[in-house]
């Protein structure tokens, strides 16, 4: 019921650093990052390691408290957010609970929501079929391959109907092939659901093909040092990676890391 | 195929316990024939021991099922309480550093000496029996538990915390889970020693049981030397079942394990 104006943005983050302190040394993550994610936007957090993607996607996440900084989530904090579940989350590894069969990892929060457990079976069902491992849905985890297994994780943090979904990484452990299908199965999803999605990523190509902005941070001290539009049309296919704008938004964002 | 892989294990296996048992008779013989004085006391015949048992076996079996209930009640008591007292432990803090020096320091109080002190306390051989078996089960226990409900991951508990799950929930639904393989490590060390302590406490005297025919037994000197072997190895025999009892109770409860798993894991 709450009443939104139409152009505010889903996610805002103004002037956000964190600064990580151990016995002697203090790190400084991430230095006075400013951003806006539209409602049903999908960006990329893009840069090499140190350079704080997984900082700031934390501190969307309300896993990590920011040093100094405001953010705003849907017109709340973060921990509201957190609180009201509007994100699923997607981590670089699975994460799934070993002694639950595939399709009770996805019905996992929505035991939590407090949900009937025919709604759970129903919506459960449903997300198999979206990620197309129905057939598997009384296996357990291990008997999964490392992609499959990161589907699932994908179809719990979509069990929840989020607003937003927040992904660190998650096909970082994957080999390239499998990483590019499931890139595109991955928007194949986001066209039938909607939710803003936030991606960190240290992979130029993939933050390209999946992204309508991409979010490039620079290391020491991690900070925003540009802002990349990707025009691509949509629906993006895989033959899109041997386009020519393809390859030049690539040598484009490339170039922005030489500089540092 | 199959067949050949069960007798390709199994076969090695049969022989080496064939070897064992005729070596021993073969030595049971020669300490027999050098004139080795209580020769039989020391390396007894294994087929008079099988006659021994033809024989006996109700009464070790009877008595066997008196220690082996007593055992079992201290068992599930020690158990219990346990789980409760690592739960509690994982729960606060500053329990865990209030309780956690007694618990080690109750692990140093050797039986031998406690099971006469319970056994004065209550006089009743029956509850004696079963608090000493608990009092053996309890420590493995609550060790192992409480590493369990500490062993969950980072990740994933971030995971409950992102869906802003409370306290009990993070425990039913991950930390108690999570903690069963370990609890089934401690019940795995804990069965065997609750029938040790029932049997310990049946020697400070008691009037049923495989310790009291283990007593009476070795009184009666050479006469009953074969009956007393078949207690100490029916006493084995119980430790043993009781730890496969509860081997086979882990493979139901969580079957998800790795070692469980029939293909590698990789596919």
């Amino acid at each position: 019921m709450t009443i939104t104006k139409i152009d505010s943005p889903e996610i805002m983050m103004s002037q956000v650093s964190m600064c990580y302190k151990t016995n002697s040394t203090e790190v400084l993550a991430l230095k006075e990052v400013t951003v806006n994610i539209q409602k049903g936007e999908f960006v990329s957090l893009l840069g090499p390691s140190g350079c704080g993607k997984t900082t700031l996607l934390r501190i969307m996440a309300d896993l990590l408290q920011p040093t100094s900084g405001e953010i705003t989530i849907s017109g709340g904090t973060a921990k509201e957010a957190r609180l009201a579940r509007k994100y699923g989350i997607v981590f670089q590894s699975p994460v799934l609970y070993d002694w639950r069969k595939v399709k009770k990892n996805i019905t996992l929060p929505l035991e939590m929501i407090g949900l009937q457990k025919e709604e759970r079976e129903e919506r459960a069902e449903r997300l198999l079929e979206l990620i197309g491992l129905s057939k598997f849905k009384d296996q357990y985890p291990w008997q999964l391959s490392g992609g499959m297994q990161q589907r699932v994780a994908i179809a719990r943090a979509l069990a929840i109907e989020p607003e937003i979904l927040l992904m660190d990484e998650p096909f970082s452990a994957l080999d390239e092939f499998s990483r590019e299908r499931l890139n595109e199965e991955l928007l194949s999803i986001w066209s039938k659901v909607g939710s803003t999605v936030v991606f960190v990523t240290h992979s130029i190509p993939e933050a390209v093909f999946l992204s309508d902005r991409v979010f490039v941070l620079s290391p020491h001290p991690g900070r925003l040092s540009k802002v990349v539009n990707i025009p691509l049309p949509r629906p993006r296919r895989e033959e899109m990676r041997n386009s020519p704008e393809f390859y030049q938004l690539i040598s484009d964002i490339r170039q922005s890391f030489e500089g540092v | 195929m199959k067949w050949q892989v069960y007798r390709s294990r199994w076969v090695p296996t049969i022989m080496l316990v064939i070897g064992l048992l005729f070596l021993w008779e073969f030595l049971s013989w020669l300490l027999l024939t050098l004139d080795v004085p209580l020769a039989q006391s020391k390396v007894p015949y294994i087929h008079e021991l099988v006659i021994t048992f033809t024989q006996y076996s109700g009464t070790l079996f009877s008595e066997g099922s008196v220690t082996l209930a007593n055992a079992s009640l201290g068992f599930l008591l020690g158990a219990v309480g346990g789980i409760v007292l690592a739960i509690l432990m994982s729960l606060t803090k500053w329990l865990e550093q209030l309780a956690f020096p007694y618990a080690v320091a109750s692990q140093m109080i050797p039986i031998l000496g406690l099971a006469p002190i319970v056994y004065g306390i209550f006089r009743d051989e029956q509850l004696a029996r079963i608090l000493i078996a608990a009092y053996t089960t309890f420590f493995p226990v609550t060790l192992n538990m409480l590493r369990g409900l500490r062993s969950a991951e980072p990740s994933s508990l971030e995971l409950m915390y992102s869906y802003a799950a409370k306290k009990w929930t993070i425990y039913t639904r991950l930390r108690f889970p999570q903690a069963l393989p370990s609890l089934f490590t401690g019940l795995k060390i804990a069965a065997p020693l609750a029938v040790t302590g029932a049997i310990l406490v049946e020697l400070m005297g008691a009037t049923k049981g495989l310790g009291v025919l283990m007593l009476r037994n070795l009184y009666y000197g050479p006469s009953h030397n074969y009956m007393f072997w078949l207690t100490v190895l029916f006493a084995a025999f119980l430790g043993i079942v009781s730890y496969f009892i509860v081997t086979v109770i882990e493979r139901i409860v969580t079957p998800w394990q790795p070692e469980f798993r029939k293909s590698g894991g990789d596919k």
